[in-house]
């Protein structure tokens, strides 16, 4: 049982706080405290220390909160170039494994779509070529070889005219039809 | 004849003009190499033993030995890199009839039946001409064949440079392109 006293002194008190608390204009309380110096004697390290930052972040629904961001705007705001002056791109790329990136790349695919004689012909390149392959010894060799192929053809040309050969001569032997730089 | 005919041939079957231009040159090194020789053993033997000594080609012996250094000539050359030093300037090579590297064994084989080549008039030799692989009887026996092993391509290359260098500000305007790489 509780005693008579004590319970009408509770309800005594009940009623004081009640008026009390009407009485109160709490924004004008609120307006008088001083939060500076109040967030100014806080530790919020000690705070922080004490808060389980993973578990909080376990909590956090990232794709939830990413598709409420507009991306869009916010890297409207973002101003790329003064990101890239402060970007130590030597560093960067020094913490870059360029071999992985490579061995992905089909070297021999990418040569293959470069068209060298558009190259030679467009390019210092060509001036390389000639100054590091010219010569006349080059040249004549070029010449000979070429006019001899010429020759050569023409003369197959009229061998087979003349003993009515109507079949395909294979061009080259099977092991050479198939490797590179063949026909 | 167009330079896209050209530039693909590389391991094509070689022809007649380019076979005997190679022949011809290997020819004049070895019997001026040959000469170089037996000038030389005669220089020797003035020196040494003070007689003078002339050499007869239709001499039995010196055409032996003529044929012995014509033998080894082209032996070797063919075992060692498939090609002699007139068919390396003329940018041939021979090769096995299925066209994979000339064995060793088979460039001293094509070296040993060359010469049935020649019997007959030379009918050995047709087969340049007339047979399918251009191959000549020497060829059939030892079974290899000669192709063209020069790098077109590269020629063509070299080609466009000069012709980029000479159209070139500065530079004298090149003529029309020929109709051989060169």
């Amino acid at each position: 049982m509780t005693d008579p006293a004590e319970a009408l002194a509770q309800q005594v008190t009940e009623r004081v706080v009640d008026l009390l608390v009407n009485a109160l204009d709490l924004n004008e309380l609120a307006g008088r405290i001083d939060l500076n110096a109040l967030l100014g004697r806080a530790d919020f390290d000690a705070v922080l220390e004490q808060v389980d930052v993973d578990a909080l972040l376990e909590q956090v629904d990232v794709d939830a909160l990413l598709d409420r961001v507009d991306v869009d705007a916010l890297l409207d705001r973002v101003d790329v170039n003064t990101l890239l002056a402060r970007v130590d791109v030597n560093t960067l790329l020094a913490r870059v494994d360029v071999k992985p990136v490579l061995d992905r790349v089909d070297v021999n695919d990418l040569v293959g779509q470069i068209d060298m004689d558009a190259l030679v012909e467009k390019t210092d390149l060509g001036a390389v070529i000639a100054r590091s392959s010219g010569g006349m010894t080059t040249e004549m060799l070029d010449a000979i070889r070429s006019q001899a192929v010429g020759l050569d053809q023409w003369i197959d040309r009229w061998v087979r005219r003349m003993i009515r050969s109507r079949k395909p001569w294979p061009a080259a032997p099977p092991a050479l039809l198939a490797a590179p730089g063949g026909p | 004849m167009q330079q896209g005919a050209l530039v693909s041939c590389q391991g094509h079957y070689a022809g007649s003009v380019s076979r005997f231009t190679a022949y011809a040159i290997d020819l004049a090194v070895t019997t001026a190499a040959f000469s170089l020789g037996l000038a030389a053993v005669s220089y020797i033997v003035h020196v040494v033993v003070g007689h003078d000594v002339s050499w007869n080609r239709s001499n039995i012996v010196v055409a032996i030995i003529f044929a012995g250094w014509q033998f080894l000539y082209f032996g070797y050359s063919w075992a060692v890199s498939g090609r002699t030093f007139g068919m390396a300037l003329l940018g041939i090579r021979v090769v096995r009839a299925d066209g994979t590297v000339l064995s060793p064994k088979k460039g001293v084989l094509r070296a040993l039946v060359f010469p049935l080549s020649f019997l007959l008039c030379g009918l050995g030799f047709l087969g340049i001409l007339v047979q399918h692989e251009h191959r000549a009887l020497h060829d059939l026996i030892a079974g290899s064949a000669v192709v063209y092993s020069w790098d077109a391509r590269a020629a063509r290359l070299r080609f466009l440079a000069r012709q980029a260098e000479l159209t070139a500000p500065g530079s004298p305007s090149a003529g029309p392109e020929p109709d051989t790489v060169g």
